[in-house]
């Protein structure tokens, strides 16, 4: 996880298991700002991660009770996280998003390694992010989960609904997608400043 | 592995696949594989740059994704304090009280009502008001109501699980769950537990007692014993030579009656002949219904049939819709009879008032005995200009309705979108649907008690009317979707609604389908609309709570 790495408030977490108020705010500075984070990585607006960390904090308050304290808190929160964001995506979409589990649609090709290269290269956080804003709620929220809150593929399966099989194919559909985003960004500045 | 050009001129050769790199950098790929990868991209130049590239890309979605380019909005800065759950028991509260006043209100005022006018017997003198307000056509129905209610409830709550088990965890679904629960309170349970029998075959012995309810679905059934209590029967005949103290409710091919029912007969059948005897009245729906001589029926009798033979003896009125009904026996209250021919033979005797519609005029013995003469009113046949001033009206209607959709979507865009988007949740928005078309207006009548409620209980029913108005609008734009695709703006989405409305509306004038698709329609509309609704008071609602000091 993103926010993990360092160790977890065990205490702030018994107490805000406990019932203790100050204890639950103590534990919400402490990951407010990462869920936040993540819900504006994974959500279309500010707004809506706005929404999304409120409620997904009254969520984990109504729900602490079933934390067991022997796993990771922050893998807990993120998949509550998760499951709070892919739902929202997921109603809002409807059956619009549909995508086909199909993995031979994928295009398997060995991309030109020095082309891939290129394209990364001199690339700031800011692109990426405007990038990643075009891409297709299910793309989008793969990326966040694998490579903003570090989860595995078993939990990335569980909270998209897809196959653990199919989450490689995501994944690289996922970047095939950004790397698009990416280059069509590039060459809207290029057209735009030549 | 697969096979590209080398740049430098290398030859052709096997490499990674790009899954297969990705897989790899992300220790996804078996031991044996990963051994593979290895020792191929030490070998390979091109494939160790390709791995190099994914994992810079792999930092570079990370670095991108964990760098703090926004502060935490001054709203989150404090930590929320109160869950939301207290909407969910607010729904359940709203639901519970409105299944409580709809269960006062049916127990305080209508089961008296329809007491007094069961007991008052036949006396109406129009049908419709006879089946619909007259104990008559609902006394009898009761148990049957209980069976399939309970099978209804838990096939559509079975359903409507299956459907909208990926948003269980919506407050909404609940509701819905927790409206479904109250609705099935409404209805009282049967007074014990009944004789359940489903056999090929079923015979009641003459000695035989069941003191209960009897359901049988069995492809025949005999009853020569006795029944204390209802029967219910689904099958391909029954027989009913015995003694059943309650009702005979029934959906078979052929039913024949030659015992002794002392309470009502209500059966839906090809051929009912009826030569025992029943002790109140008699509602059926059947291709053929023979009364013989020794038939007695001690209420009235209702009935839309093919044709009718009636020798026996009705001790109150008669209302009926047949083609053609032969009269010979007697009628101890008013006749009111609809068809196309009626004959009146002279041993026919009617003591109250006769009243015929139809295409001709009764053939009418004098020799029979009759309070007054036959009463009758010719029936034109609809003539084809009516029919086609019907469907220009139709027309007319299907245009107004367009009209109000393009309206209502131009005016309200987002709303017309998302609502349409609401409607691709179909268990969701069917249970909503039910839930509100029943609902609101026992909790409209229930905001009436009180003079400070009136205002919100007209505004509710109001706002009720209009969405049940709307729903075909939106069940035509999501039909239109379907046909053309999503929609890109909200011209593209009326246009959909107007296909679909129109295909809608044609599809609604096939007889019995068209009932059953304008009910669906309007259930499926009425909870998408509702959804949203519901949807806009949840991010309208400050969000979540008042916040406690960290």
């Amino acid at each position: 996880m993103s926010a993990p790495g360092k160790t977890e408030p065990a205490e702030a977490i018994a107490g805000a298991q406990a019932g203790n108020a100050e204890a639950w705010g103590e534990l919400y500075q402490e990951y407010a700002p990462a869920i936040f984070r993540f819900c504006r990585r994974a959500l279309p607006t500010r707004e809506d991660a706005e929404d999304a960390t409120m409620e997904i904090f009254l969520k984990i308050r109504g729900k602490l009770g079933q934390y067991d304290p022997g796993r990771s808190f922050s893998a807990w929160l993120y998949k509550v996280a998760a499951n709070h964001c892919w739902d929202l995506l997921r109603r809002r979409k409807g059956r619009q998003d549909k995508e086909t589990e199909d993995a031979s649609a994928l295009p398997l090709e060995h991309p030109d390694p020095s082309q891939l290269e290129r394209l990364i290269e001199q690339r700031t956080g800011q692109e990426v992010r405007r990038a990643l804003d075009q891409l297709a709620p299910r793309a989008r929220m793969a990326l966040v989960l694998r490579y903003y809150s570090d989860m595995s593929y078993d939990e990335i399966a569980d909270a998209l609904g897809v196959r653990r099989a199919f989450v490689g194919v995501v994944l690289l559909r996922a970047r095939h997608e950004l790397r698009q985003a990416l280059g069509q960004a590039s060459a809207a500045a290029a057209g735009g400043n030549p | 592995m697969n096979r590209r050009e080398e740049p430098r001129g290398e030859r052709m050769a096997d490499h990674l696949d790009e899954m297969s790199g990705l897989l790899y950098l992300e220790g996804q790929l078996e031991p044996a594989r990963a051994r593979q990868v290895s020792a191929h991209s030490e070998e390979c130049a091109g494939c160790r740059t390709l791995l190099r590239a994914l994992e810079r890309e792999s930092r570079l979605l990370t670095r991108s994704m964990v760098e703090d380019d926004e502060p935490l909005p001054a709203r989150l800065v404090a930590a929320p304090g109160r869950s939301p759950r207290s909407m969910q028991w607010l729904w359940g509260a709203v639901f519970g009280l409105a299944a409580t006043g709809a269960y006062a209100f049916y127990s305080g005022y209508i089961e008296p009502w329809l007491t007094q006018l069961d007991q008052a017997g036949f006396g109406g003198t129009n049908l419709l008001g006879l089946l619909v307000f007259q104990g008559a056509f609902w006394k009898g129905w009761q148990s049957m109501f209980s069976l399939f209610e309970t099978l209804a409830l838990v096939i559509v709550a079975g359903t409507g699980l299956l459907c909208v088990r990926r948003w269980m965890r919506r407050s909404s679904t609940l509701a819905v769950i927790l409206g479904g629960v109250c609705a099935a309170a409404l209805f009282p349970a049967p007074a014990g537990a009944a004789e359940l029998r489903h056999e090929q075959s079923y015979t009641l012995g003459k000695d035989e007692v069941i003191k209960n309810d009897l359901y049988v679905a069995a492809g025949r059934a005999r009853i020569d014993g006795t029944v204390d209590g209802d029967l219910v029967v689904f099958g391909e005949g029954l027989d009913v030579g015995g003694h059943v103290t309650g009702d005979v409710i029934a959906f078979v091919r052929t039913i024949r009656i030659t015992g002794q029912v002392d309470g009502n007969v209500r059966v839906a059948t090809n051929t009912l002949t009826l030569s025992g005897s029943v002790g109140r009245n008699v509602t059926s729906a059947t291709e053929v219904l023979d009364l013989d001589s020794s038939a007695r029926i001690g209420g009235g009798l209702t009935m839309c049939s093919g044709s009718a033979s009636l020798d026996g003896k009705i001790a109150r009125d008669v209302f009926a819709m047949v083609g053609r009904t032969v009269l010979t026996g007697s009628v101890g209250g008013n006749l009111k009879m609809r068809g196309a021919d009626l004959s009146v033979g002279p041993t026919a005797q009617i003591q109250g008032r006769a009243y015929f519609a139809g295409e001709r005029a009764p053939e009418v013995s004098s020799q029979a005995k009759l309070a007054s003469p036959v009463e009758f009113h010719k029936v034109e046949r609809e003539g084809r200009a009516r029919h086609a001033g019907h469907f220009i009206w139709r027309g007319i209607w299907l245009a107004a309705t367009l009209l109000f959709g393009l309206v209502l979507f131009l005016l309200l865009p987002r709303f017309a979108r998302e609502t349409v988007e609401s409607a691709d949740h179909y268990g969701v928005s069917l249970g909503l649907g039910i839930l509100v078309l029943c609902g609101i207006p026992v909790a409209a009548v229930l905001a009436c008690v009180t003079i400070v409620g009136i205002p919100v209980g007209v505004a509710a029913m109001i706002l009720w009317g209009v969405a049940i108005y709307c729903s075909q609008i939106v069940v035509g734009a999501v039909v239109g979707k379907w046909l053309l695709g999503p929609a890109g703006d909200t011209w593209a989405l009326i246009a959909r609604m107007a296909l679909g409305l129109t295909l809608l509306k044609v599809a609604g004038i096939v007889p019995f389908f068209g009932g059953l698709l304008r009910l669906a329609v309007l259930l499926w509309g009425l909870g998408a609309i509702s959804l949203v609704i519901y949807r806009q008071f949840e991010s309208a609602r400050p969000a979540g709570a008042a916040p406690t000091a960290a």
